[in-house]
């Protein structure tokens, strides 16, 4: 360990070159055949050893309830990260992460294999040099957090001691309702410090929305008309494609809200609508953040502003689709919602009086996250109605994924003698987002835990401010059914309606 | 692709805004432009680096191509495309033949994207003074490449004393790597650092930047050792004298040039991937960034025992050398690197880079003077 007072001569603010690497650690995963692991956690850190950003001693453990030895997890954590992986593939950087990986059996209520574990981790401190740093993924389902949670504590996994650090890293969903979610933060806090639980939100680390606070704070061409006074109203916009697969014992119970508007939603809406932070560190994201979920209301006439949906059989892009009441393991009578929309309020100043429009689904035409800012028509058009009439509202919208970039809409005159406005698109691509290469947001997000940067992860606080908007939504929907939609359309009439009521209408994305 | 023979630098404009309108090319996110002066020989690899950097930094290329300037008519060819194989930018190939190819000017300052900034780039031997390149001098950053040149380390010793805020010579980003790898190492090592041994290939200029860079920071005596390569092959910091150790304190080996071991005092040895990277990957590494890079000059700064690089003046006065006028046996000292020229140049001896470049550097001192006090004299006025 760096005696007191270290600095090391090499390091320099100056030095952009020379990438943040991790100190010296394990990476503990549980869960380690679960969907999540093999499409995401392995194949990232693959890539995270591929360009160079873990540190020189570096650890992989797997725990699941398999008969297994190294070289079982070893193969199937090849076989995931040659699937998934984005940088090309080098056996020689798969053979020296394959020497550093360890397989620990047991299922998550054996006293023995958390025994073995905390043993396996002590070893590696030798043998790799690990310093007792140790960062531990969960990625199990919900119902076993307890479980694992009290079987650190009790084995002092979670303990760091005076060797180094430990870290836990929680998947979504972060409980239920506000109630559950005050439970799972305090057992979690209550085996961990609170800095050093990390909560995933995989939208955080994608590029444009860490771009959107760029875009924001770095410029003066859009601060100053982020307001009620130039904004006319806010569409943010999640949609997928795909049903619900295999996930029905999840997905069915919880729904659209739970899954999607509670943490994805809010967390744009609060990026999109927060004041500027005094510094981009995590507390201070946090402390905005947290103001601004705060801050929003819920529609005092949640019949005409909130509508559920969910989807019945149809067509999608060429292919048929069936209806999510005959996906496998769906009850007959399930009134699970697969789309959700809401009217929300910010009550700030800056934001007093402009809806923020929230829609999720599945089964739409196709997968698409974005933002949409919509600006106040000019005051006064100084031409002829007619040369007006096909002159929209100016727009400006990020595109979260696919196509990672910005679109403005303005009007513009036709070409030609007669003077006539009509809007056009201004398409903006830039940077990495072109790059099959660049980095995935499990890749960002994992760096970030063992490095310890909280920037990108949702602090206990905001998680229950989201459930805070959430709860009266869902308690408001108990008992109702939800409305039917077509696969393959951009769902239920009844959120169309929701935005003519109001003079608007969705933006096709 | 838009191919025009023996044509004009204003031909070559209007294609290229016609090709940009075709292909729907409007708002590119162009961040910057890059002139690549490179060798006929050569034109595909620079493409393929410069189309790699653009995947990361989308921008306009012009390569530069000087042909046969000894030829009695000059000529100018160009290829224009946009989006495709190269890449999300645009790329254009200038071929100039004749005494054109000294006046690439000329044709790249109509080319240039409007107030984006530009980026020139010698993909062989660099010029021993960029004051004489035009090209060079236009640029807010200038990327050379020593190790291209016949004689590497007294290339990197030309840069050093050429040396003006914004440039950069692609000896550094070969180190990243292994900067990044020595700065782990030490992230956890608080004992005092002994005499440095780097070893590597023989005139490998990177070897001699990292020696630069290690130096002053650890305070040590950094030697450089000849070995079979490829690039550098290792570094070993002995335990600081006194400590009572003879073994030392610790050392990165890398023989293959992929992965490295590195071996501490009383650790197991780590094997580490540390590859020696594609042009495309460094060039990527220079357009991150497009302001002087401090921690180079330093380097560069210690590695040839100069100070206060980082004080020179960001400007550079263009020495004009009337080269129209050059008796064709001497084109080649004022054009490195360019094949066809028949009548190679006289090599210029350090002394007299070391010379040139010193009242080069006077003249953009009292430049840089003059516009300071004529500032002052604006503000001073009532
Ligand atoms: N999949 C996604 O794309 C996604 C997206 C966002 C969030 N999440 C969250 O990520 C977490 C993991 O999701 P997932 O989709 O990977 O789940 P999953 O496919 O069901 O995998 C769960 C893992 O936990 C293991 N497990 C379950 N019960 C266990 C027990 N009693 N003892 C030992 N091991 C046990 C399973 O091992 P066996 O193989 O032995 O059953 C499996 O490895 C969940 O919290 C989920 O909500 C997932």
């Amino acid at each position: 360990m760096a005696a007191a007072g270290y600095t090391n001569p090499l390091r320099d603010a100056r030095d952009r070159r020379i990438p943040r690497v991790p100190d010296p650690c394990a990476l503990v995963v549980f869960g380690v055949t679960g969907d999540l692991a093999r499409k995401k956690l392995l194949p990232a850190v693959y890539d995270l050893a591929n360009r160079g950003l873990l540190p020189p001693g570096f650890a992989l453990l797997g725990f699941s309830r398999r008969d297994w030895g190294d070289a079982d997890f070893s193969q199937l954590a090849m076989e995931s990260a040659q699937k998934g992986a984005r940088t090309p593939w080098r056996d020689g950087v798969w053979e020296r992460l394959a020497a550093s990986i360890r397989f620990v059996p047991g299922a998550f209520d054996d006293d023995e294999a958390f025994d073995t574990l905390q043993q396996t981790l002590i070893e590696l401190e030798d043998s790799h040099g690990i310093h007792g740093n140790a960062a531990f993924y969960l990625s199990i389902p919900p119902p076993a957090f307890p479980t694992v949670l009290k079987q650190m504590q009790r084995t002092g996994l979670a303990d760091s001691g005076d060797r180094g650090w430990r870290r836990v890293v929680v998947e979504k969903p972060f409980g239920h309702d506000l109630a559950s979610s005050r439970d799972l933060n305090q057992l979690v806090d209550s085996v961990f410090t609170a800095d050093d639980v990390f909560r995933i939100d995989h939208y955080l680390g994608k590029e444009t929305v860490q771009n959107l606070l760029a875009m924001r704070f770095a410029n003066t061409l859009f601060e100053p008309i982020w307001n009620a006074n130039f904004v006319d109203s806010v569409q943010i916009t999640m949609a997928e494609d795909v049903g619900i697969g295999s996930r029905a014992g999840f997905y069915d119970g919880a729904g659209a809200a739970r899954d999607v508007l509670q943490n994805h939603l809010l967390q744009l809406l609060a990026l999109t609508a927060m004041e500027e932070p005094v510094s981009f560190d995590a507390d201070s994201l946090r402390i905005e953040k947290v103001k601004v979920l705060g801050a929003i209301s819920l529609p005092s006439d949640l019949h005409a502003y909130a509508v559920r949906g969910q989807y019945e059989a149809g067509w999608l892009a060429g292919e048929r689709a069936i209806g999510y009441l005959e996906e496998s393991d769906v009850p007959a009578d399930s009134t699970t919602e697969t789309y959700a929309a809401v009217r929300l309020g910010v009550e700030t100043r800056r934001w007093g009086g402009v809806p923020f429009y929230l829609r999720t689904g599945k089964r739409l035409p196709r997968r698409v996250t974005e933002i949409a800012v919509t600006f106040k028509r000019a005051p006064h058009l100084p031409f002829p109605v007619t040369d007006t009439q096909e002159l929209g509202r100016n727009q400006l919208v990020v595109r979260v994924q696919p196509d990672e970039g910005v679109t403005m809409r303005f009007g513009s005159k036709v070409p030609g003698t007669a003077m006539e406005v009509r809007d056009v698109s201004m398409d903006f691509l830039y940077g990495e987002a072109f790059t099959e290469s660049s980095p995935e947001a499990y890749e960002r997000l994992i760096l970030d835990v063992l490095l310890g940067d909280a920037t990108l992860f949702p602090r206990n606080l905001e998680v229950e401010a989201s459930w805070r908007v959430l709860d009266p939504l869902e308690a408001f929907w108990v008992g109702s059914q939800p409305e039917r939609y077509r696969a393959g359309t951009w769902g239920p009439a009844g959120s169309d309606a929701m935005l003519r009521r109001d003079g608007r209408a969705w933006r096709r994305p | 692709m838009t191919t025009l023979w023996d044509t004009t630098g204003k031909e070559i404009v209007e294609a290229l805004s016609a090709e940009r309108r075709s292909t729907g090319a409007v708002a590119f996110g162009l961040v910057l432009t890059l002139v690549a002066v490179v060798d006929e020989r050569n034109v595909r690899s620079a493409i393929d680096a410069a189309t790699t950097a653009s995947m990361a930094h989308p921008c306009r290329t012009l390569m530069v191509v000087r042909r046969q300037p000894e030829a009695d008519t000059p000529r100018l060819d160009a290829e224009i495309s946009i989006g495709g194989t190269g890449g999300p930018g645009e790329t254009i190939v200038l071929r100039m033949w004749g005494r054109l190819a000294l006046h690439a000017e000329s044709v790249v300052l109509p080319l240039l994207a409007p107030d984006a900034p530009v980026v020139t780039w010698w993909h062989g031997e660099p010029p021993p003074h960029i004051s004489h390149d035009p090209l060079g001098v236009l640029a807010d950053r200038r990327v050379t490449d020593s190790a291209a040149a016949a004689d590497p380390p007294a290339a990197l010793h030309a840069r050093a004393h050429d040396y003006r805020p914004g440039d950069t010579d692609l000896a550094w980003p070969r180190l990243t790597g292994w900067r990044s790898l020595l700065a782990a190492a030490f992230d956890a090592c608080p004992d005092a650092a002994g005499p440095v041994t780097v070893y590597a290939e023989r005139k490998n200029p990177s070897a001699v930047l990292l020696a630069g860079w290690l130096g002053p920071r650890l305070r040590s005596d950094v030697a450089v050792e000849d070995s079979a390569g490829p690039g550098i092959t290792e570094v070993r910091v002995a335990a600081a004298p006194g400590a009572g150790s003879e073994v030392p304190l610790l050392s990165v080996v890398r023989t293959d040039g992929r992965t490295a071991v590195l071996s501490r005092s009383g650790q197991p040895d780590r094997t580490l991937p540390l590859p020696r990277r594609e042009r495309g990957d460094l060039l990527a590494e220079e357009l991150r960034r497009l302001d002087a890079d401090q921690v180079y000059a330093e380097a560069l700064a210690a590695a040839f025992s100069l100070t206060e690089l980082n004080d020179r003046p960001q400007h550079r006065r263009h020495v004009w050398r009337d080269i129209a006028e050059a008796p064709s046996e001497r084109i080649g000292e004022f054009l490195p690197g360019v094949s066809d020229v028949r009548a190679t140049g006289g090599h210029t001896d350090p002394s007299t880079v070391e010379e040139t470049a010193r009242e080069m550097l006077a003249a953009d001192r009292a430049d840089q003077a003059k516009a300071a006090a004529a500032v002052g004299d604006t503000t001073a006025a009532p």
